[in-house]
């Protein structure tokens, strides 16, 4: 259900990727990264978290670049709610010289950031991003971790922490004064 | 809260919230200048041309490998003018935790009281639980000459026994022990979770 048409939608993403959609994940923007061609894509969760980057991105700070994009996208979203012309699988498109960006909506929990240079057609670009969206909206759907899979991590997990001796919430407040300099 | 199972990456989004400069920038920008620069990424500050947030700030934090697990933490802000209330509940979405920052000025609980009520409204909304929610608060500008004890500001914004620092944030003071127990409370209501 889409932040539009009810209020009431999780505060907390609360999401997991698996192996098996990180994956998909994976193949299907080394496809799209082909097909358009694109300079650079980057698939970020709605909180503004890198999952995956594609293309020439060595001059790129993923992470600022994630938090805005996903913040840009909000932005674009609340204000389609609120002169009431959401749709589904939005794309926010910014024409440049060199180079055209596209961020498009992706379900509830991701957004792509897609760039690709002048000479890619925008309406071919468009087609091919609102599908790719519409595939990782898919892709976190029926992909999801089994009850088997998740009792698998989540065992695992506890017998790390077990083994850590320790309570986890401690550890990470220890990880904390470590990183902070006086 | 996303878990990355493939590369055992947990990630959390903190919120700090509260009126018009109580000192969430300030907090932000703290964190970042006492953080070890390989553990945290730059400052992204969406400022108007009067220095105030217009729209979020915003700060990851790495932890290192915990438990088998690769934690980062990403701490945002909301703007806290009034009319900046579309862009709050935006940011707010998708937290795992709060931190409200209070102004200790007495000249500042109505908008204490209001950010507050605010805030609640949107969480709400949202449909999450106040009282199961990790909230933490600080009080800020506890130097001030006319800041209100902080008991009384407890009861003006009926605190059901949410952890509470007193902080001068401009001097760093307050700053780390706040995002420690906000940490802890997240990671602790993870743990229940997946519990």
């Amino acid at each position: 259900m889409h932040p539009q048409s009810n209020d009431s939608y999780q505060l907390r993403s609360g999401t997991s990727i698996s192996p098996l959609q990180d994956e998909a994940f994976h193949n299907l923007l080394n496809e799209l990264l082909q097909q358009l061609p694109a300079k650079f894509m980057m698939l970020v969760d709605v909180a503004g978290q890198v999952l995956v980057a594609k293309g020439e991105h060595s001059n790129v700070n993923l992470v600022m670049l994630g938090s805005l994009v996903a913040g840009d996208l909000a932005a674009s979203q609340e204000i389609a709610r609120l002169t009431n012309e959401y749709q589904d699988y939005q794309i926010v498109l910014r024409e440049g010289e060199e180079s055209h960006t596209f961020i498009a909506e992706s379900g509830n929990y991701l957004a792509l950031f897609v760039q690709v240079g002048h000479e890619v057609p925008l309406g071919w670009a468009r087609m091919l991003i609102t599908k790719a969206s519409q595939q990782l909206e898919e892709i976190m759907q029926e992909n999801e971790p089994s009850q088997e899979e998740v009792a698998g991590f989540e065992l695992e997990m506890a017998t790390t922490l077990e083994e850590a001796d320790d309570d986890l919430s401690d550890l990470f407040g220890d990880a904390l004064d470590d990183m902070w300099m006086d | 809260m996303r878990i990355n199972w493939q590369l055992r990456r947990l990630n959390l989004k903190i919120v700090y919230y509260g009126p018009a400069l109580s000192g969430k920038t300030t907090n932000l920008e703290q964190i970042h200048l006492s953080v070890d620069p390989k553990r945290r990424s730059d400052l992204v500050s969406l400022k108007t041309h009067e220095d105030r947030t217009l729209y979020f700030d915003f700060l990851q934090l790495e932890l290192g490998k915990l438990a088998g697990l690769t934690p980062q933490i990403q701490l945002y802000t909301v703007p806290g003018q009034a009319y900046y209330e579309a862009s709050r509940r935006i940011v707010l979405r998708g937290a795992d935790g709060v931190v409200f920052v209070a102004d200790s000025d007495v000249r500042r609980m109505r908008a204490n009281l209001v950010a507050w009520r605010n805030m609640r409204e949107h969480l709400q909304s949202f449909g999450i639980d106040m009282d199961k929610f990790p909230v933490v608060l600080q009080f800020n500008k506890r130097d001030l000459p006319t800041a209100v004890p902080a008991a009384t500001m407890s009861k003006l914004l009926r605190l059901n026994g949410q952890p509470l620092f007193n902080a001068i944030a401009f001097k760093g003071k307050g700053v780390l022990p706040t995002l420690k127990a906000i940490t802890k409370s997240v990671v602790g209501q993870v743990q229940k979770e997946l519990a």
